[in-house]
């Protein structure tokens, strides 16, 4: 018998499962160490700043309480950029959704080189913010700008347009890059559910009398609400939160007409040297989040 | 005739999804045309397509005359050391995940998922004061340290997906056949996890890569600049905006993932597979 | 001593009781299957046989020896899975080796060993590819090939042959039934085929709800079966269950016919009761002084046919001969063979025993 050759598992007095319970536990616990050390850890410490006037530079400050919190709700600036921050997170997302929708159907069809196609509409998602920015600040450019040049050889405007500089044309450009950049994230997400629609339901459809606008809308909407919900959920909460893009692109400008709560933090923390009610700003912000994370997470359970 | 009607309907159909396609990377493809025409080529009024002479002159300063190679070496530290830590930690993190039963185990993967969604702008604060305090501040380790903070739940998830879909029986049978719970998971577990382990190695590198808002914060010398914020610096510091050079400059950034694109497209396709992409 | 003695074993999983005080003894060299429905908790227990799953309660024996704490690594056992589980990465001849490499036979005596395995199945064509690229058929084999090449006292089997289709399933029945002659170890067989367990069983353990219902060789098991679920269970169409009045005399009356009970196989009976009676399709015969019915369901399977007879509104199964040639809504008169009514508790489902004469 092989097995006699074996020496006998160390006798621990531990049941047997009881053994396995805690190699698992030995296992998970680098990931909650880290996990404590940077992000449990600055969570808490977090809300901790919330409640002092804290200088940044030398890192000192009072005990504020809620002041912090009683300042930004009486704040202007405050309103205005939780404002941007919906208008830009509705603008833009529905734009992806749209977009990534229709881009999705067209190359979910027999297309010439249809990988080819795909790898090309998916790249702008992978690509840094830093490049995607410089790039499209390179077209905007108000002098030299292919766009403007574009736009004025074919007549529909007749002045060079400033992009990022004035309003609303500052929101609508980012809402626009935005949208350029994360559609591809929808196309990924609907084009893999399309693949796993039977061909049958179509077939039976067509049989049943349904034209092609009929299959779409009773088959194919139908089969892809559920990944559209998912879709619009963290679309939504990555979108709200997103920094890069805002920041190189308008800086929140002009003034604070792109300003999103994302860059009143980083505002308030670096440039203004308030810690404290930066802290208080990045609360808010995570308060207003928490509504969609509840609900991704619920839908992530299932 | 009807052959040939379905032909011009296929044609049709074709020029128009190119099209679309096109008008899509138009950006890519006018950064790079950009950044290989002359600097006086870029304000011609109107603007040629084509450059009228391809010159290579913006990459060779780039090269020679900007810290470019810093920020890529830090870039390439950076992106490799994160991958690394990340990857151990969460391989070892997800095989708890998946395969044992432990009392908190549905709680730890909530709070993942829950930190996965976290905005970095929330901890970054925190994080600045504890990089000083700890003598870290302005270091590439500061980076590497905070890059974790979303690179492992990412990592975590898309791992924990992809092992969950490991049969549990190969396990069982390894251990049934002698192995130990540890050897059973290096000798089956590890080779049917190793398309999935590429697969996130590859995104949580793409991730580290493109960081922004930690490098800016976090570091603030040439030495230790990431591509990312070095780059940028050459936009903000220039007195006139070198649009060719800065176009070289992007080009070059994405040059990693265009290799990606062109070679490790599968295991980029897997990840999506896998259900989870980051924005 | 390569029996198995499973006592009093109990698992449960959180609120759920997968498996419930069960005892169960298997001689070495048997051949013994575990029936029952899916979620049974037949494939738990067999896991806890095989140190995957451990019991909340009880204990199990290999070879004389108390494994409850012991890894599947040393109990000196082989399974085989449902899914068969081979190991993706590696080739079939790696597949074979890997338990040998384990426990660190010498190189020489692993090829010996993988190349006798590989012609005692069949293999040895296939030694070299990855498990994708075989048939069904094929992975089945090299799944048993890994667990016949370790020569281990005991053989755990999970639903081997559920993923066959049924031509090869009948094929590997049989390779099955000579493999355990030929190297003679005790086999524990887990499946929900009745087929399966009755063609190749030394006995049959069927399972219900967690709990054991009968241990008996497939003989027994069919011609008595411990209670009414083992009844409804065993035999393709199941047994008739009728519900019966038994008076306390001992007068069983059935669709208005009058029968003498006897407790002589079961633990009989007090008082007056509701029983269920059972009778087997093919213990159906028609007689001129039977029970009237109406034929409403025929059909003809070749050799045979089954024909479902309604009295009242009770439906009864019969199997019959072709030549009798019953068309549906023909009016017959039937009644059950005297001497194979089966009488089960009306509560909890028991045999009570059967019945000896009509009137």
């Amino acid at each position: 018998m092989e097995s006699s050759t074996r020496p006998a598992p160390k006798d621990t007095g531990l049941s047997p499962g009881t053994r396995s319970s805690m190699l698992g536990l030995m296992l998970i616990a680098p990931t909650v160490l880290v996990f404590c050390a940077v992000i449990v850890y600055p969570l808490i410490s977090a809300i901790y700043l919330s409640l002092f006037s804290i200088y940044t530079p030398t890192m000192e400050g009072d005990w504020a309480g809620l002041s912090n919190y009683k300042v930004l709700i009486q704040s202007g600036e405050f309103w205005r950029s939780f404002g941007n921050n919906l208008v830009w997170t509705v603008g833009t997302l529905t734009l992806q959704i749209v977009f990534g929708i229709l881009v999705a159907l067209v190359l979910h069809q027999n297309l010439w080189f249809r990988s080819l196609a795909r790898s090309l509409v998916l790249f702008p998602y992978f690509l840094s913010t830093v490049v995607a920015v410089l790039v499209w600040r390179w077209l905007f450019n108000d002098l030299y700008g292919v766009l403007n040049h574009f736009l004025m050889w074919t007549r529909i405007i007749d002045m060079p347009i400033d992009w990022l500089g004035t309003m609303p044309n500052a929101m609508i450009s980012m809402i626009l890059v935005g949208a350029w950049k994360y559609f591809p994230f929808v196309v990924i997400a609907v084009l893999a559910r399309l693949q796993t629609i039977p061909d049958e339901l179509y077939e039976a459809a067509t049989i049943d009398g349904a034209g092609p606008v009929a299959r779409f809308r009773d088959i194919t909407l139908p089969q892809l609400r559920e990944v559209l919900v998912v879709i619009i959920l963290l679309r939504t909460i990555w979108d709200f939160k997103e920094f890069d893009l805002i920041y190189l692109l308008t800086g929140g400008g002009p003034v604070i007409s792109t300003q999103t709560l994302p860059l009143m933090v980083y505002k308030e923390a670096f440039a203004l040297n308030q810690m404290g009610s930066a802290s208080a700003v990045a609360v808010m912000m995570m308060l207003f989040m928490l509504v969609f994370m509840f609900f991704y997470l619920r839908k992530a359970e299932d | 005739m009807a052959g040939q009607r379905s032909f011009a309907r296929k044609l049709m159909f074709n020029a128009f999804a190119w099209t679309i396609v096109l008008v899509i990377v138009f950006p890519l493809i006018w950064m790079i045309l950009t950044s290989l025409k002359p600097q006086s080529e870029l304000f011609m009024i109107p603007p040629g397509f084509f450059p009228e002479q391809v010159t290579f002159e913006h990459y060779w300063r780039l090269l020679t005359e900007t810290p470019f190679l810093t920020y890529l070496r830090n870039s390439t530290v950076l992106a490799t050391a994160t991958t690394l830590i990340v990857i151990i930690i969460a391989t070892l993190g997800a095989h708890s995940l998946t395969r044992f039963a432990y009392p908190g185990r549905e709680f730890l993967a909530r709070a993942v998922l829950f930190t996965y969604l976290l905005p970095s702008v929330v901890l970054i604060l925190p994080l600045y004061f504890l990089m000083i305090n700890v003598g870290l501040g302005n270091t590439l380790a500061s980076l590497v340290i905070a890059y974790t903070t979303f690179a492992l739940p990412y990592a975590l998830w898309l791992l924990r997906s992809f092992m969950a879909g490991i049969p549990d029986d190969l396990e069982a049978a390894a251990m049934v056949d002698g192995a130990s719970r540890m050897r059973a998971f290096v000798d089956v577990i590890l080779p049917q996890a190793l398309p999935g382990i590429i697969s996130t190695a590859l995104f949580t590198a793409i991730l580290a890569w493109n960081e922004y808002l930690y490098a800016l914060v976090l570091v603030n010398s040439d030495d230790v600049r990431p591509l990312t914020t070095g780059v940028m610096s050459m936009l903000v510091t220039s007195f006139n905006i070198e649009w060719s050079l800065l176009m070289a400059a992007s080009v070059m950034m994405s040059v990693p993932l265009i290799f990606v694109f062109v070679f490790l497209q599968r295991y980029l396709t897997r990840g999506f597979g896998a259900g989870a992409v980051k924005g | 001593m390569s029996g198995i003695s499973v006592q009093g074993v109990s698992k449960s999983f959180g609120d759920v009781q997968a498996v419930q005080a069960m005892d169960l003894e298997v001689a070495e060299g048997e051949f013994v299957s575990i029936l029952g429905p899916s979620g049974c908790g037949k494939t738990t227990l067999l896991r806890m046989l095989a140190g995957l799953e451990f019991p909340t309660e009880g204990q199990i024996s290999i070879g004389g020896q108390v494994v409850n704490d012991k890894s599947p690594a040393d109990r000196d056992i082989a399974m085989v899975f449902q899914s068969y589980a081979l190991y993706p990465h590696m080739t079939v001849a790696g597949n074979i080796e890997y338990p040998l490499k384990k426990r660190k036979v010498p190189k020489a005596e692993r090829e010996e060993r993988i190349r006798q395995a590989a012609a005692m199945l069949k293999l040895e064509d296939l030694l070299g590819r990855k498990p994708r690229e075989l048939s069904g058929g094929q992975q089945q084999r090299v799944a048993l090939g890994r667990a016949v090449v370790r020569d281990p006292a005991v053989f755990l089997m999970d639903e081997p042959l559920s993923n066959l289709d049924a031509k090869l399933r009948s094929h590997m029945r049989a390779e099955l039934i000579q493999l355990h002659r030929r190297i003679g170890r005790t086999m524990i067989y887990v499946t929900h085929d009745q087929l399966e367990a009755m063609t190749m069983s030394d006995r049959i353990a069927i399972m219900h709800e967690g709990a054991l219902q009968q241990l008996a060789t497939p003989k027994e098991v069919y011609a008595r079966p411990a209670n009414a679920f083992v009844a409804g269970f065993i035999g393709m169409p199941p047994m008739n269950l009728v519900d019966a009045k038994l008076d306390g005399d001992g007068n069983l009356s059935v669709f208005g016919r009058q029968y003498r009970f006897v407790a002589s196989d079961g633990p009989g009976h007090s008082g007056e009761q509701t029983v269920k009676v059972g009778f087997r399709p093919e213990d159906v015969v028609l007689r001129d002084d039977g029970e009237a019915a109406r034929v409403a369901i025929v059909e003809p399977t070749g050799h045979e046919v089954i024909v479902v007879f309604e009295i009242d509104s009770a439906r009864i199964v019969g199997r019959v001969s072709p030549e009798l040639d019953l068309k549906a809504d023909d009016q017959v008169r039937l009644a059950p063979r005297v001497e194979r009514i089966h009488v089960f508790s009306g509560t909890d489902g028991d045999r009570l025993g059967g019945v000896h004469s009509e009137g």
